[in-house]
């Protein structure tokens, strides 16, 4: 091969490398499915036994065979967002996200993903949470609690958004890679937007700068809920942070309900769980923002509450 | 005895070499969090074999360090067997003969090239500069002043591997999946490579172009002659040189034959005279000289009759002076030039967790680079010139390096427990909580809330602290279009602060953070100008 050849065969390697890299352009995103008709539905179960908890909460849904469909790709979005035990109360209790991951399973799901973008060192949070250890324990290659890719992170537009136009999300949360995304927060205390549940869960999915989010919060998460549908919010509720949070750290701040809220009304569960921390639904800035955008019903006498 | 279980004594010694170039390799793999708050052990212990470093840690540290008691293993047996760790055990001496070795049709060449040059009396200080070094290195750790990291061969190649390697590595993996696509590939071999070969994340780290070129420089000298670095140059070979002049075992016979003379050519390390016959302080029983020898007399064993006639060390009078006013001029001019720890230690110079006072550190720190590289965040950084030029290549904390990411993580321990000569202290989790590494101060120029009234608070929310550090006042405020706004405008509460940094980490605002960590020992910034008086109880969070 004399020089000539060499260099163009470089070129031409390196342009077709060049063009082979992938890249992701979700644009308009996303069918964004319309919300159904009439009143929705919220099961609220109290309960000590987790996994028990999880199938009474789902039950007046229509079990999770209602939103988990055979062969489906599953994503359980918990939140793994601290560096805390389960006593603490800063993240998702972890009987409740595996007996969640394994009702998918149960219900045919070809792949469950369990994943967030952790605040603290991901490793110790995945660790200390007991999450990965809870979702390793179900023993099932399907399920997985696996930590996020930084390739993973896309740029989504958001049409219908007031004032984030624009954001990275996760492409395994996203409707082109994901059946089902089911949402699975916790229920704290936060000084800013007051109260982190559901809707603010989805800060977990989302790359790039999340500092950017908290100019403007309540608008910017409602935002990003236009991106993330979960088809089923499942408060957990087993323990509430009262105060300090959303890292929390004493237990003096932790009130044990034993309680679960689950609705395919992301706005309906927030609002709901909302009242357990003696708040009105309106107080909360994002929830206002999601039902303003149709994401829900906020007013909980339109929603039928079932205590199952 | 010319072989043992009949496999050539130099086998032996390339057995030995690998298998522990692969336990060294995998100690520095498992100098990673991995889901266990204590690391199972031994990740330092190649420095704490090093009686080198050892020797300088305690000298300018001013005490005995027990976690120095390998050092004294391998002094004892390099007393018996020779100058051996440097041929049978080092790490960089490995990698070195294997580098060699892959470029033999290059490095022959230019190594006989080299030959006569080395040879010739003008070479002469080049043989003393070992000695040179280690006088140096004692003598300023002696006057407190810690060079030692500058020139250990394994705080160089642990540093070159985290700093540079390391990322490397992962980042040229990476680059494979994202190529590779959703194949086999991705399935079944990325979980494997991800969990056993890779870093948990590619780190980024400052002087990493500095580590990688002295690495470069030491095996490129491979050029210039076999095991450059083991022969001229490094520091701790000269000391167990030194240690095994008088050694038991040796290469017998100690002289040359002169009708033959093959071993000399064939000696990695010179250590063989065809005048004056073997140099224990150099010879690393590689065994290549037994395995050669045509008559197959050369053996290595206890030397009985006649009297061993150790060489001289190749270090000049005028070499030994030039040493013992380097080893003192440099801590002087140092110190002279306010550049070494006696100057006033900058406030944004934040220690590892537990750390002494500044001066106690730094002549502690051996700048190993396994707290750097054990650190969960990435937040330990070599200092630049940030600590003077003593403090070069010691760690500190940079919160805001990589964004979002780089705060001492508030339930983690890990450097204490990687570090070989306790400049980090081995600290339980509720003991580093009351050693903390800063204060933190807001910037109330910068800052949203006060700057700008705009609401924020990210600071608030990051706050490890069961009881939050960062508390909230709420104060009404007028915009300027006349809107009364309430905000919330936050402030430290110093008696909780552990000075983690995840305030300054995660701080919404772009450069310079609105609130940043401040030394213990350092003043008040002034930065709260604000403020007009710490609040007493905070109002918002009750």
């Amino acid at each position: 091969m004399d020089r000539r050849a060499f260099l163009e065969q470089v070129a031409a390697w390196s342009a077709g490398a060049c063009l082979a890299t992938p890249v992701f352009n979700v644009r308009s995103i996303l069918a964004a499915e319309g919300r159904a008709k009439g009143n929705p539905l919220l099961a609220v179960a109290k309960g000590k036994e987790y996994a028990a908890l999880v199938d009474r909460a789902l039950k007046p849904l229509g079990g999770m065979a209602a939103f988990v469909r055979n062969g489906d790709r599953v994503v359980v979005k918990p939140n793994i967002g601290w560096d805390r035990t389960v006593e603490q109360g800063a993240n998702t209790n972890p009987d409740v996200v595996k007996a969640v991951v394994q009702r998918c399973l149960d219900a045919g799901a070809k792949q469950v993903l369990v994943f967030d973008r952790s605040v603290n060192d991901p490793r110790r949070c995945y660790a200390n949470s007991g999450i990965q250890a809870a979702v390793e324990s179900i023993g099932d290659a399907r399920a997985q609690c696996v930590f996020q890719d930084q390739n993973k992170f896309i740029p989504v537009q958001i049409e219908k958004a007031k004032s984030l136009k624009e954001f990275l999300f996760y492409k395994d949360a996203l409707a082109t890679d994901c059946d089902c995304y089911i949402n699975l927060p916790i229920a704290k205390h936060h000084k800013l937007s007051k109260l982190t549940i559901g809707m603010k869960n989805a800060m977990g999915v989302i790359g790039g700068n999340r500092g950017e989010i908290h100019k403007g919060i309540h608008q910017r998460i409602a935002d990003l809920n236009l991106v993330i549908r979960p088809k089923l919010t499942i408060v957990d509720a087993t323990r509430i942070l009262l105060r300090n949070g959303p890292t929390g750290g004493s237990l003096d701040d932790v009130k044990i309900l034993d309680t679960l809220i689950a609705s395919a009304d992301p706005v309906a569960a927030d609002a709901y769980a909302t009242t357990l921390f003696d708040m009105k639904p309106e107080e909360l800035g994002s929830t206002v923002a999601a039902a303003k955008l149709g994401l829900g019903e906020m007013n909980l006498s339109k929603v039928k509450i079932v205590t199952a | 005895m010319r072989r043992l279980l009949w496999i050539p004594w130099r086998w032996w010694r390339r057995i030995a070499q690998l298998a522990l170039l692969i336990v060294f390799v995998w100690l520095f793999r498992r100098t990673e969090y991995s889901g266990a708050e204590q690391l199972p052990g031994g990740e330092n212990m190649l420095f704490r074999l090093d009686p080198l470093v050892g020797a300088a840690a305690m000298l300018a540290g001013r005490q005995v360090i027990a976690l120095f008691w390998p050092a004294l293993v391998m002094v004892g047996l390099t007393l018996v067997l020779g100058r051996f760790f440097c041929g049978w055990m080092c790490p960089l001496g490995t990698l070195l003969d294997y580098f060699h070795g892959l470029l033999r049709p290059i490095t022959r060449r230019t190594n006989e090239l080299f030959r006569p040059r080395l040879a010739a009396a003008s070479a002469s200080p080049l043989r003393g500069a070992r000695y040179f070094l280690l006088l140096t290195v004692l003598l300023a750790a002696a006057l407190a002043f810690p060079l030692v990291g500058l020139v250990d061969p394994f705080s160089l190649l642990v540093r070159g591997l985290a700093f540079v390697a390391d990322p490397l590595l992962y980042r040229g993996a990476d680059a494979c999946f994202v190529w590779s696509g959703n194949g086999w590939a991705a399935t079944a071999l990325q979980p494997f490579v991800k969990k056993h070969l890779l870093p948990f994340r590619p780190m980024v780290f400052h002087l990493a172009g500095v580590s990688a070129a002295i690495l470069v420089i030491i095996f490129a000298l491979e050029l210039v002659a076999r095991r450059f670095w083991c022969r001229y140059l490094c520091p701790t070979g000269a000391l167990f040189g030194l240690l095994a002049r008088r050694s038991l075992v040796k290469r017998l016979p100690v002289r040359v034959c002169k009708a033959c003379g093959q071993c000399a050519e064939l000696c990695r390390m010179d250590a063989l005279d065809p005048a004056a016959g073997l140099s224990p302080q150099a010879c690393t029983l590689c065994m290549e000289c037994v395995d050669h020898c045509p008559k197959g007399i050369v053996k290595f064993g206890l030397k009985r009759k006649g009297k061993s006639q150790p060489r001289p060390i190749d270090l000049s009078r005028r070499g030994v002076l030039a040493g013992i006013a380097a080893g003192v001029a440099i801590p002087g001019a140092a110190v002279a030039a306010r550049l070494g720890h006696e100057s006033p230690v900058p406030p944004n110079l934040i220690r590892p967790p537990g750390a002494d006072d500044e001066k106690t550190f730094l002549s502690l720190c051996i700048r190993c680079g396994e707290c750097m590289k054990v650190c969960p965040t990435n937040v330990l950084q070599p200092a630049i010139f940030e600590a003077g030029l003593a403090g070069i290549f010691s760690p500190h904390l940079v919160p805001r390096l990589i964004f979002e990411q780089s705060n001492c993580e508030f339930g983690c321990t890990l450097c204490g427990q990687v570090c070989p000569t306790g400049a980090i202290p081995r600290l339980a989790v509720e003991m580093k909580h009351h050693h903390p590494t800063g204060k933190s101060y807001f910037d109330h120029t910068r800052c949203l809330p006060w700057a700008k009234e705009t609401p924020c608070i990210r600071c608030e929310e990051m706050c490890p602290t069961p009881e939050k550090a960062i508390k909230v006042l709420n104060t009404f405020k007028i915009k300027k279009d006349g809107e009364e706004v309430e905000i919330q405008q936050p402030y430290v509460d110093r008696d909780l602060c552990v000075g983690c940094g995840i305030c300054e980490s995660n701080c919404t605002i772009d450069g310079v953070a609105g609130i940043r960590v401040q030394r213990v020992d350092a003043p008040d910034p002034g930065t709260e100008t604000l403020l007009k008086k710490k609040p007493s109880q905070s109002p918002a969070s009750k």
